[in-house]
């Protein structure tokens, strides 16, 4: 039986599945662990009944077409890995309740959205287009700080990309201030916070620009067979390369050398070895597994430093009649109890902000004929769990959540939803920390905020996480969650270690 | 107005997003991180879902001639400290080593949620003819045997949001056994539901749990229990099988209710008939598992195979194994008549723990248990509980855990 490899991937998650696929396409030996009985971490599809559902996918960003390919897109393509992708051109409606509350739906493409922008709070226009000035000039600045490799001149930065130092160091709600945008108009396009789980006066104006360029300017994509479909391409691009994926094998203790490199893993009882070793594993486990005189002091540190990510409670609803015959038109609904991101943000468990998907109006025949499905999201944290929540409580805790905002949901649209549930499951951070096995069962990762931001987080990626043999990627890695940033730091980090072993070769 | 201009904000700003995360991180302490299960989370994920669950039998009850219960607590020594929590209708996947095959079999839960936090399941198991598993816990099983079983299981449960607030359960022979749960969660409290059991079975000697089930009916007046004996009448029971005009009979009047049904293959082919002329709706009839298929070459959709056994390999990790197959059972079953620990749970089709890769050759998988994923479909993905070989097969499997 063979024990060494050139390359050991810890996680097939997102991240870890592109990275797999990238070292095993380019002829390095890889293996490729997991500690399900399928890849893809939260990418992936649970059947109920007549009913396949998406676990966790509201929108994949950065995806573009075959004519205007975009990051995932090429990152897919250039594997070889063949999805079926369906688009979204509705961006999102949002609906505010209560007093000068609103209900406004945008529609993608710079234009357009400008248009239903200034129809929901007219006078709004130019400041709203000033908003995807910014992210051209932000993309020029990252387009010279890649060309000068990451070493830009000083006086040139100063000079001619002084807009993007500013929306780089600054929080959403002050850059859309400085740009004068009004009030209301900042609260519907901030809508998009919950994406990301950080309120928008700590989240990273770039970021968050960024997010919102791609989804305007490409719309929002989704693979046809749910998530399952991109996890299952992409192991089979590891396969055809020769790689190796095993499943039911959970990496129990990372391997160091009397260097302090790490040199290999403990799995299924066996120690095996490689050249390299890549994580999509969160560091907070991967210290855990590993002998604590070998973590250098700053990667501790930063562990200690940083909060997790925010978690969600989850509703998945199949429903023994279509979508019209339901009076639903909308892909993506948030609804907030109040119009500021902060306020949604410190009521998240009670009324602050949640999302309704129907994914029948993307893919209409995403559940049997004469079905659908709805998909309630609520933004919350592992520490959000009531204190005295105890494990024979849970099945409780879980149906009064799933009641709340199923009731709120038909008293706000006049939408009759309980008489047509046929199959329901409901998940909440204890769900997440079941599969996922993350601390506080964050799906994001470390919390993209303050100065654990976005920039803050590229700049210093290389003097961060140092161990030899190691690296990371993934949510919590240095792109940021959501399923894009995970595929990129998978591609990111597979492609150096494929250059360095072609160098050490 | 201005033209929209972002000159109010620093630039400046820019140089001290460096310097600020590392002063952030040498602010930090560099101690030890929490394990896992310091987080409120993890603690319950883990409670709630253990990976397996280390068991010993305390006491065996004999129900009938055929029938026993198995009283089963928490091994400390092997590492399970509690039986974890479930929801009346859920079900263990026991392993059974039994001479050189590793197997498994789903049970339900014969006990309520709350026996279990008093440190106690119950299971009960039926001799079954020709069985393998239920002969070997019969014949083997007694005070002390350790045995090793999975988290709670399956998603035979009633669900407040989707099922009306009255269920008419139909259980058939040993199909008694999550309504012995599910009776007992209603009477404790536990669930919000009432229940008519409609119990069919061959005789009155035959029905278990009838103590129990008077005593329930006695405290609790959300419980009604109707024996109907196919064989013999009986006083107070039903004589017959399980009928539509039975159902209509005993199911509450003017209001919606909930079917639950379990049993064996033959009463949900009776019974779906019978449901079908009541006019239900679909989300109001819930089944349990279906259970092993077999003879799959008495259906329609069976192409043949041009032989009686094939080659199968399996390659689990970086081993691999080659036995012979044969067309009427599962590539399941070939490999634990093997001794290969492949991983299984529902045995049904349905829950994919076993989802294993088919490498090459041909299969039928029957369209009534095929519960893969979609994409599965398009990348050769299959159930080995419910996959039948029509060829030499090479199957990718990963290990059973734990």
């Amino acid at each position: 039986m063979e024990n060494r490899f050139d390359v050991i991937v810890v996680g097939a998650g997102n991240a870890g599945l592109v990275a797999a696929a990238t070292t095993a396409k380019n002829g390095l030996n890889t293996l490729l662990l997991e500690k399900h009985n399928l890849p893809g971490g939260c990418a992936t599809s649970f059947c109920r009944g007549r009913f396949e559902f998406e676990p966790s996918l509201h929108e994949l960003a950065s995806v573009g077409t075959a004519e205007h390919p975009d990051t995932v897109y090429k990152i897919f393509d250039g594997l070889g890995a063949k999805i079926d992708w369906r688009y979204e051109h509705n961006m999102f409606r949002a609906i505010v309740k209560g007093e000068g509350g609103y209900d406004v739906t945008l529609k993608s493409g710079v234009e357009t959205f400008c248009d239903s922008m200034e129809q929901a709070v007219p006078g709004c226009r130019d400041s709203v287009h000033a908003l995807f000035d910014l992210v051209q000039k932000c993309n020029d600045a990252l387009a010279y700080i890649t060309k000068m490799k990451g070493k830009p001149n000083g006086l040139t930065m100063m000079l001619k990309h002084g807009d993007f130092m500013r929306a780089a160091s600054h929080s959403v709600e002050d850059v859309m201030k400085a740009l004068g945008i009004p009030e209301k108009a900042r609260d519907i396009i901030c809508t998009y916070w919950g994406y990301l789980g950080v309120p928008t006066d700590e989240l990273n104006a770039m970021h968050f620009l960024n997010m919102l360029n791609t989804y305007v300017v490409d719309g929002a994509a989704m693979p046809y067979k749910r998530s399952h479909e991109l996890s299952l391409s992409l192991a089979k691009v590891i396969l055809d390369s020769g790689g190796q994926v095993w499943y039911n094998s959970e990496v129990t203790k990372f391997l160091y050398d009397d260097a302090g490199a790490v040199c290999g893993v403990v799995v299924n009882g066996r120690e095996l070895y490689a050249n390299e070793v890549i994580s999509n594993v969160i560091p907070h486990n991967v210290f855990n597994m590993s002998d604590q005189k070998k973590i250098p002091e700053t990667d501790l540190k930063l562990a200690n430093a940083r909060e997790f990510g925010i978690s969600v409670a989850t509703v998945y609803l199949g429903m023994d009649c279509t979508m019209e015959e339901l009076g639903i038109d909308d892909y993506t609904v948030f609804v907030m109890g109040d119009a500021n991101p902060r306020k949604q943000y410190e009521n998240r468990d009670k009324d602050g902000i949640y999302i309704v998907n129907c994914l029948n109006k993307v893919i209409p025949d995403s559940s049997p004929e004469g079905t659908c499905t709805l998909f309630f999201t609520i933004p919350i944290f592992g520490s959000d769990l009531p204190d005295d929540l105890k494990p024979e409580g849970y099945k409780k805790y879980k149906n009064e959540i799933a009641y709340k905002y199923i009731d709120d949901y038909e008293k706000l649209t006049g939408i009759s939803i309980r008489p047509h549930i046929e199959e329901i499951s409901v998940a909440t951070p204890v769900t997440f920390a079941r599969y996922l096995g993350t601390p506080e069962g964050t799906i994001y990762g470390y919390m993209l905020s303050g100065w654990d931001n976005l920039l803050s987080r590229i700049s210093c990626e290389k003097d961060e996480y140092t161990i030899p043999g190691l690296s990371f990627c993934g949510g919590h890695a240095f792109r940021g969650d959501g399923y894009s940033s995970a595929y990129v730091t998978g591609d990111t980090v597979g492609k150096r270690v494929v250059k360095r072993a072609k160098g050490a070769k | 107005m201005s033209k929209p201009n972002l000159r109010a904000l620093s630039k400046m700003d820019f140089l001290k997003v460096v310097p600020t995360r590392k002063q952030k991180i040498g602010e930090a302490a560099a101690k030890p991180l929490p394990p896992l299960n310091a987080y409120k989370a993890n603690e319950l994920a883990a409670a709630l879902h253990p990976k397996c669950q280390h068991l010993k039998v305390e006491e065996v009850l004999d129900r009938t001639a055929d029938v026993r219960s198995y009283i089963l607590t928490a091994d400390a020594g092997n590492g399970t400290e509690k039986p974890a929590y479930f929801s009346a209708g859920q079900y263990l996947s026991i392993t059974l080593n039994i001479g050189d095959s590793v197997i498994t079999r789903p049970y339900s839960l014969s006990s309520s949620p709350k026996e279990s936090l008093e440190g106690r399941y119950m299971l009960t198991v039926k001799r079954t003819e020709g069985g393998l598993a239920s002969h070997f816990i019969l014949d083997t099983w007694g005070a002390g045997t350790k045995v090793l079983a999975s988290a709670p299981l399956g998603e035979f449960t009633y669900e407040p949001l989707r099922d009306a607030g009255h269920i008419v359960g139909l259980a058939g022979g040993s199909g008694i056994t999550p309504f012995r749960s599910l009776a007992k969660a209603i009477a404790d409290g536990d669930e919000d539901a009432d229940l008519t059991l409609l119990y069919g079975c061959r005789s009155e000697a035959d029905a278990v749990f009838q103590d129990e089930f008077r005593e329930i009916a006695a405290s609790c007046d959300r419980f009604r229990l109707v024996n109907v004996l196919s064989d013999e009448p009986a006083e107070g029971c039903e004589k017959g099988f399980i009928t539509a005009d039975l159902i209509k009979k005993y199911a509450p009047a003017g209001e919606e209710y909930s079917v639950f049904i379990c049993g064996p293959q033959a009463m949900y082919d009776f019974v779906d008939k019978e449901l079908a002329s009541l006019g239900l709706r679909r989300k109001f009839i819930r089944h349990e598992l279906f259970g092993e298929y077999r003879n799959p070459s008495k259906d329609a959709a069976y192409p043949g195979a041009a032989a009686d056994d094939f080659e199968l390999t399996v390659r689990m990790c970086d081993e691999v194994t080659k036995m012979r197959c044969s067309v009427d059972e599962t590539l399941l079953v070939a490999m634990e008549r093997n001794g290969i620990a492949a991983p299984s749970r529902c045995r049904s089709g349905s829950c994919g723990w076993c989802h294993s890769r088919l490498i090459s050759g041909d299969v039928y998988v029957p369209a009534s248990v095929d519960g893969r994923r979609m994409a599965d479909m398009d990348y050769g993905y299959v159930h080995p509980c419910c996959t039948f070989p029509l060829s030499d097969i090479v199957l990718d499997v990963p290990p059973a855990q734990p």
